[in-house]
């Protein structure tokens, strides 16, 4: 029975994370949870700004389990990132700016 | 009733595939992700991983352990990945001076494939590290570790599943992130791709400003036992020093236990800053104790201590270049009988690009 509730509670949990990550049908991102905090803006303009970013993001994030790595070229490290989005759950965000930092 | 619920588990394998493609083919997420990896360079597949020699002096026999630990990562297009780790290693031991002897031994850890849904979901299926702790995921790459013995608890948390995993990491504000994964598994005996029926759930919260993290996680085994087992993790890297403290407990009807450890980086050292920067010390301090159930020896690399168990672990690590590590350790093992064990060795990590990587 605890079983069948667990279940129940988790099919509107993943319904509702599918929704928040769904766009517009204007193809503009969904608008999230008003608690939410506002994206980081990815300013291409102030690329300075971004590799400090980049690299906070990377020390937080990926230090927390290893040394850091040297960088490599930017078709492996897109590979990596990925790779290490998925495996360390690490942020939509954080991967984007590591990425940045990591190929700059 | 309760055989009708039995029937409805054994249908998960189905569902599993049903949300797999249900969010594959959901329209609404595509654009997204899309927009998001028009700035770089396209990921290529490339093979990584590491490879290690060991030897272990405990309790009278010395063991040769050479391994290597390959890992596919194969991109498609935007939003896929196929990965795989492998493992390959030998164990050579003798003992009171006769010759050594062994096997070689081969695992497939994980062969699975991820599909970014959104910035909340990652849907994955196929077999893969079985979510329960920091260790079996984060740190048990032999270049990663900070010692090369793994805790006496590993093997209450470690393995790998056959199933479906949902998993994600967002932003709950500008100061915490929350990172989860739940999944389920269905029996497989095969002894290349073993997995036990059952779910479970890990999540944690990462405060980014002091960096601290904290988690639980749970699984619960739908075998002909359906036995609990609950683990909870710690990490913490102090921003002002090169300190990174980690602790976990697990708690299964095999046993309970913890371990703490704390690595410290002499990078702020100023004299003799070039060795010392690459130089670090890690202590360790664990405790095992046995359960109502004895863990069934697999034949596999670990396994749990016979009875109550605790052992300090002292280890130094010199980082020769980044990706190659020479590491040296003692522990104490206190438990029935008591006795020394000192390992050392290299570890090195690889990285190779498996197409063209273009003008760069």
């Amino acid at each position: 029975m605890k079983n069948k509730i667990a279940i129940l509670a988790g099919i509107p949990i993943l319904a509702s994370l599918l929704w928040a990550g769904t766009p517009n049908s204007d193809g503009t991102p969904a608008k999230t949870n008003e608690a939410a905090p506002a994206p980081v803006v990815f300013n291409h303009d102030d690329p300075s700004g971004m590799r400090l970013e980049g690299e906070r993001r990377f020390r937080t994030n990926c230090g927390r389990c290893h040394a850091a790595p040297h960088k490599f070229p930017p078709r492996m490290m897109a590979t990596i990132v990925r790779h290490m989005r998925v495996r360390a759950t690490i942020t939509d965000e954080d991967m984007r700016f590591v990425l940045y930092y990591m190929t700059q | 009733m309760r055989y009708l619920w039995k029937d409805q588990v054994r249908r998960w394998p189905h569902l599993a595939l049903f949300i797999l493609v249900c969010v594959c083919f959901f329209p609404g997420t595509v654009p997204v992700l899309a927009a998001q990896s028009v700035d770089y360079e396209r990921p290529v597949p490339i093979l990584t991983g590491n490879a290690g020699y060991f030897t272990t002096y405990d309790n009278g026999t010395n063991e040769l352990v050479p391994e290597v630990i390959p890992v596919l990562l194969v991109p498609l297009e935007d939003r896929w990945l196929i990965e795989s780790r492998a493992e390959f290693y030998g164990g050579f031991d003798s003992s009171k001076g006769q010759p050594y002897g062994g096997e070689v031994h081969k695992d497939l850890d994980y062969l699975q494939a991820d599909y970014i849904a959104n910035r909340y979901l990652t849907v994955t299926a196929g077999r893969f590290l079985t979510p329960f702790g920091i260790y079996n995921e984060r740190l048990y790459p032999i270049w990663i570790r900070d010692l090369n013995q793994v805790p006496l608890i590993f093997p209450i948390e470690s393995g790998s599943s056959d199933g479906a995993m949902l998993r994600g990491g967002f932003a709950l504000s500008s100061w915490a992130n929350l990172n989860y994964a739940t999944y389920f598994s269905s029996e497989e005996t095969n002894t290349t791709l073993e997995s036990n029926r059952g779910f479970g759930t890990r999540t944690g919260v990462f405060f980014n400003r002091p960096r601290i993290e904290i988690g639980m996680s749970w699984r619960k085994e739908l075998a002909d036992e359906r036995h609990n087992a609950i683990g909870m993790h710690f990490a913490w890297q102090p921003p002002p020093i090169p300190l990174n403290l980690r602790a976990e407990y697990a708690r299964s009807e095999y046993g309970s236990g913890y371990w703490v450890e704390g690595a410290y980086r002499f990078s702020q050292i100023h004299g003799w800053n070039q060795v010392m920067r690459r130089t670090e010390l890690v202590g360790r301090m664990q405790q095992y104790f046995s359960g109502a159930e004895k863990l069934a020896d697999s034949g596999g690399k670990y396994s749990l201590p016979h009875g109550d168990t605790q052992q300090p672990d002292f280890g130094l690590n010199y980082y020769l270049k980044d990706g190659l590590k020479a590491s040296a350790s003692y522990a104490r093992w206190l438990g029935k009988h008591n006795w020394n064990t000192w390992t050392y060795g290299i570890a090195w990590r690889f990285a190779m690009p498996l197409a063209r990587l273009g003008g760069q």
